[in-house]
């Protein structure tokens, strides 16, 4: 691809490495080159860092494709997934799935990011509800949000909540954080 | 700064078209307007035009305008849409519109006054002060002063390579021709400069800046020849920047046609050598430059949306465009 095709969310190939473009100003002096200064995303670490391109420059586009898939179950060395347009099934490795492991619930859909069509990575929505399984017993009335106490939920992550909150009840959280965000009522 | 209510939007754009033209008119100017779709565009390593079936929308209007010239037009202007394509960002648009005019019997310090003048008479139809008065500095002298690079003007590109700092050397893609070699390299330098040095250089200045005396690599469609008696070879080219911004570039108009077209030539080898589309070679324009020719002139080119960003204190050309999307 022509460095002038670049836009936010482009993904790049950088020495076998699939890089995604998270934010670009362009600028241009007057008569000459254009600039495209990048700030781009490894794809598989979630590092950032900048780079500068210039008109002209030839890059490689990504082969990265994104599929929804829906999460089934998981054995000792892999989690199984489910493509949800063939049904096809297929597994990914422990360090494929990193901290995602501790969000999966049962039957949850998933985005599995696909590069070269190696499976390399997977997004979960950016927030789900999750059932308390374990915690102390609630403070009844201290409705602060400040002070917590922590608790597991039903993948037997823990988590830090308010005080106020009690087993069996329902929460939701940020996956990219890893945080309490609120309590649902039923 | 963020986007401007529709309704001043709207108010400022019709107060800075109604001082361009208060300003040219009253300079005795024409107004024209010239097509938009052409069969050919000036040919620039840097410019893709947009392509429009079977034509090409306007980078600029300069070689229609230089075209009435040749046929005898007086002393012309125009606010025209133009198109870039690929260049977006805080200070490029895809679609924008130059003002454009062109002053017979005049040379570039001619039409770098009205730069002044025109920027002032905005500034005050939209509320603002005035600048606080212009400087000029030479292209080599505020090279050698913001980055310590002494340069002639006229090195090849193995002696640039030579001159500039490690961080700043490109490496020029493979296909690119001996005979553009140069123009890449100082391409490539003045890139490097603006962003490592110039631009900022710029952004600290109170008042408005014309920036002249280009490398002759750099002439464009600028006419070389000494600035002043007893001076070395420079193009007659200047470019005019206000806060860092650069608004206007303008020159001493070309008028040698086998020179015009051996730096078309060169452009074109340039390009081929980064992959861009080829263009057409402007014979119409070529031809007319011939025969009848182009009469003694000179001209600028000054990006209306960007004046009337500065001139609204806004910070991006997005704040204050019409377009709805």
């Amino acid at each position: 691809m022509d460095v002038s095709d670049l836009k936010k969310n482009a993904k790049l190939e950088i020495d076998g490495t699939p890089w995604v473009v998270t934010d670009f100003q362009f600028v241009k002096p007057g008569k000459g080159q254009g600039l495209y200064k990048c700030k781009i995303k490894n794809m598989l670490t979630g590092a950032v860092i900048d780079r500068t391109y210039r008109s002209g420059e030839k890059l490689t586009a990504a082969n990265v494709e994104s599929k929804k898939m829906q999460y089934l179950f998981s054995s000792p060395d892999s989690f199984t997934f489910m493509d949800n347009e063939t049904y096809e099934q297929i597994e990914l490795a422990h360090d494929v799935v990193g901290d995602a492991k501790f969000f999966l619930l049962d039957n949850i859909q998933c985005d599995v990011l696909l590069y070269n069509e190696r499976p390399v990575g997977v997004s979960l929505p950016s927030h789900i509800i999750m059932e308390i399984t374990e915690c102390e017993p609630g403070v009844k009335g201290d409705t602060a949000t400040n002070v917590t106490k922590t608790a597991q939920v039903e993948t037997g992550k823990e988590i830090q909540v308010p005080l106020f909150i009690k087993l069996g009840e329902r929460i939701k959280i940020d996956t990219r954080t890893g945080e309490y965000v609120e309590r649902v009522n039923k | 700064m963020s986007r401007r209510p529709l309704s001043d939007r709207v108010q400022a754009w019709d107060q800075a078209l109604q001082a361009v033209r208060a300003y040219f008119r009253g300079q005795g100017l024409c107004e024209v307007l010239t097509p938009v779709r052409l069969p050919e565009v000036a040919i620039e390593p840097y410019i893709e035009p947009v392509r429009a079936q079977g034509g090409l929308l306007a980078t600029s209007p300069e070689l229609p305008m230089k075209r009435l010239l040749c046929e005898g037009a007086a002393d012309i202007f125009q606010v025209a849409p133009v198109f870039r394509a690929a260049e977006r960002g805080r200070l490029h648009s895809e679609g924008f519109h130059l003002i454009e005019w062109y002053r017979r019997d005049s040379d570039e310090r001619d039409v770098r006054a009205d730069v002044e003048r025109l920027i002032d008479a905005v500034f005050v139809a939209l509320g603002r002060a005035p600048l606080e008065g212009w400087s000029s500095a030479a292209f080599l002298p505020l090279l050698e002063s913001t980055t310590s690079i002494r340069l002639r003007g006229d090195e090849n590109a193995a002696e640039l390579e030579e001159a500039v700092p490690s961080q700043w050397r490109v490496q020029p893609p493979e296909g690119i021709p001996a005979s553009a070699r140069d123009l890449y390299a100082w391409s490539a330098l003045l890139t490097s400069w603006s962003d490592a040095a110039l631009d900022p250089w710029l952004e600290a200045q109170a008042g408005g800046v014309h920036i002249v005396d280009y490398p002759p690599a750099l002439a464009a469609l600028a006419q070389l020849g000494a600035a002043r008696a007893g001076e070395g070879v420079a193009a007659r080219r200047f470019e005019s920047y206000v806060g860092g911004i650069e608004l206007s570039n303008g020159y001493h108009e070309l008028r040698d046609a086998a020179e015009q077209r051996r730096r078309f030539e060169t452009v074109a080898a340039l390009r081929r050598g980064h992959g861009a589309p080829p263009l057409p070679m402007p014979e119409s324009f070529l031809s007319a430059l011939d025969r009848p020719g182009l009469p003694a002139c000179a001209g600028a080119a000054l990006g209306f949306e960007r004046l009337l960003m500065l001139a609204s204190g806004a910070g991006a050309l997005a704040d204050i465009s019409l377009g709805m999307d």
